[in-house]
């Protein structure tokens, strides 16, 4: 311990005194030249070597002032930070979705450390590490490898039990469509609206693609005009509304549904064999992807990891997916998703206008679902009645949703577990946005 | 497509892609779950055809050996293996060791260095 306080002292030393010793001060002369001359000119009578020695050591302090981040900070620099800080203490305090917005926070720190443009710091600048990173995302490379993570995580043994409920996760996709017709009024361009949109699908990995294919900010239109790059605020918007959703969902739902309806108790779902979960995938992906192949780099995955997970004989591939893999991906993505904030380029009229679309956009798609779960209640006799409550789950957003339903469900009977029902419409609400997102690419890509 | 882009107004064009995204949406998700509904269980009853070789009907494959292994029992195992394994934490051991830790030996407050003392 000793010996490497001694070693440091003396490389300290050694550094500190090359300036006295003269080596190194001709660095200064670019910027306060006339204030040099002037001071030396003053003071050339007592010590003119060592003076400029510590002009020179002062102009190297101002130089390297001239790069902190105190000097280069704006107040949209600070704002964004603030956001990312709020973004940690939601993540930690409330355990809003903690795994994304605790990374996507310290992302929104990160990106937004002020900084000199040019020295391959920031992560729009070509070559800095962090655009290296970023590339995943700009290239639409993260979301299918997280979709092939859910893919081995999801059990869709609800769904294959209860297949109408897949109905409610297609209503819920209504946000995704009436949030593009909003963005379209409010003057975005057909691509960009489409990006905008997908929020409505409250799915963050299918946003994040859609955006990096339609709104990328290099695509060019038919007239010319490139279009904006919008993934930071669109995923931004995707995931903290996903992360409100046991906010913003319970007072909907108090509003469109009775008492009595919330208090139906459903059937419990019939017990599914092994092969049918073995087909389902198989089935689905053809099906799917036949009707809309744009979504195959999602769709594909998601269900290659179902197989995954179900064949049986690959426990261990199933295994990484849903765990080492997703846990990879969801880091990267986090933290260069916020650090696609930069305030620079996120501080603008059309991030606010994204933000507010997105909100209308889950209240929409909640809407939606609920109410056609109300609409298929009507066509339902007896106990196959559905409780209407479970359409909310029809917004992605998996398992949040289903969890939001699930504790709604308890608090008008304390014992009717909607949890297993909630999880059918969830998944086929990922089906079905990836679907949206396929149509979308489809028309506009 | 991108003829119909250029030419028409970009509002009715999005309500042109509102319908048909919608549509297609639906019809997809409609075709899964008609498919999961009918097509499946044709689909395990002529695997049993081809493999048992006997007549069934396809009331016959449902699941009537696990019929009381509902969701509901599934769900009540589930918690009590996740009680269980969450449970295991609490019972330990309850054996303190206290670890020795030599110190070299240092003479900041030794008596014998005291100013009342003659070497």
């Amino acid at each position: 311990m000793k010996k490497v306080i001694l070693i440091f002292c003396v490389l300290s030393l050694l550094i500190f005194i090359r300036p006295v010793l003269g080596l190194g001060t001709n660095s200064n002369t670019s910027n306060n030249t006339l204030n040099n001359t002037t001071i030396t000119a003053l003071q050339v009578d007592d010590a003119p070597q060592q003076e400029s020695v510590f002009n020179a050591a002062f102009d190297g302090i101002k130089k390297f002032y001239g790069y902190t981040g105190f000097a280069n900070v704006t107040s949209g620099n600070l704002i964004m930070i603030l956001i990312g800080i709020i973004f940690i203490y939601l993540g930690i305090k409330f355990d809003y979705e903690p795994l994304l917005l605790i990374p996507i926070g310290t992302g929104v720190i990160l990106g937004n450390i002020p900084f000199v443009a040019g020295n391959q710091t920031g992560i729009y600048e070509a070559g800095s590490v962090l655009n290296y990173l970023y590339f995943g995302v700009v290239k639409g490379i993260y979301p299918p490898l997280i979709f092939l993570g859910i893919g081995a995580m999801t059990d869709f043994s609800s769904l294959i039990a209860n297949p109408k409920l897949m109905l409610l996760g297609a209503a819920a996709q209504i946000g995704v469509f009436a949030t593009f017709m909003g963005a379209l009024y409010l003057g975005f361009n057909l691509p960009e609206a489409g990006a905008i949109g997908i929020i409505g699908g409250a799915d963050g990995p299918t946003a994040i693609f859609l955006s990096s294919k339609l709104a990328n900010g290099v695509n060019i239109l038919a007239d010319g005009t490139t279009v904006k790059n919008l993934i930071g605020p669109i995923a931004i918007a995707a995931y903290s509304y996903m992360a409100l959703v046991p906010v913003i969902q319970p007072p909907l739902m108090r509003l469109l549904i009775s008492k009595e309806d919330r208090k139906i108790k459903m059937k419990p779902p019939r017990a599914v064999t092994q092969k049918e979960k073995m087909i389902f995938p198989v089935v689905a992906l053809l099906l799917t992807l036949f009707i809309s192949p744009s979504a195959l780099p999602l769709l594909g995955m998601l269900f290659f990891g179902n197989l995954l997970k179900e064949s049986g004989r690959t426990e261990r591939l199933a295994d990484t997916a849903r765990t080492k893999l997703i846990d990879i991906v969801t880091i990267l993505l986090g933290v260069t998703v916020g650090a696609s904030t930069q305030a620079d380029i996120f501080i603008t009229k059309d991030s606010l206008l994204i933000f507010g679309l997105g909100a209308i956009s889950f209240v929409i798609a909640t809407c939606g679902g609920l109410l056609f779960a109300k609409f298929m209640n009507r066509f339902l006799k007896g106990d196959n009645k559905i409780n209407p409550l479970i359409g909310a789950a029809g917004v992605s957003a998996v398992p949040d949703s289903a969890r939001v339903v699930h504790h709604e469900g308890l608090k008008s009977d304390p014992s009717n577990y909607l949890l297993m029902h909630a999880m059918a419409p969830n998944v086929s609400g990922v089906i079905g946005s990836a679907i949206a997102a396929g149509i979308i690419l489809s028309f506009l890509g | 497509m991108k003829y119909l882009l250029i030419n028409t107004d970009i509002i009715s064009e999005g309500y042109v892609i509102l319908i048909t995204g919608l549509l297609i949406v639906f019809s997809a998700l409609v075709t899964l779950a008609l498919f999961f509904k009918y097509g499946l269980p044709v689909m395990l009853y002529v695997y049993k055809v081809i493999t048992k070789r006997k007549d069934k009907k396809i009331s016959e494959i449902k699941r009537t050996a696990d019929k009381d292994f509902t969701g509901e029992i599934a769900a009540a195992i589930g918690t009590t293996v996740h009680l269980y394994l969450s449970d295991q934490h609490d019972h330990e051991s309850a054996i303190l060791t206290i670890k020795q830790v030599k110190k070299s030996y240092s003479p900041w407050s030794s008596k014998i260095y005291g100013v009342q003392n003659r070497l």
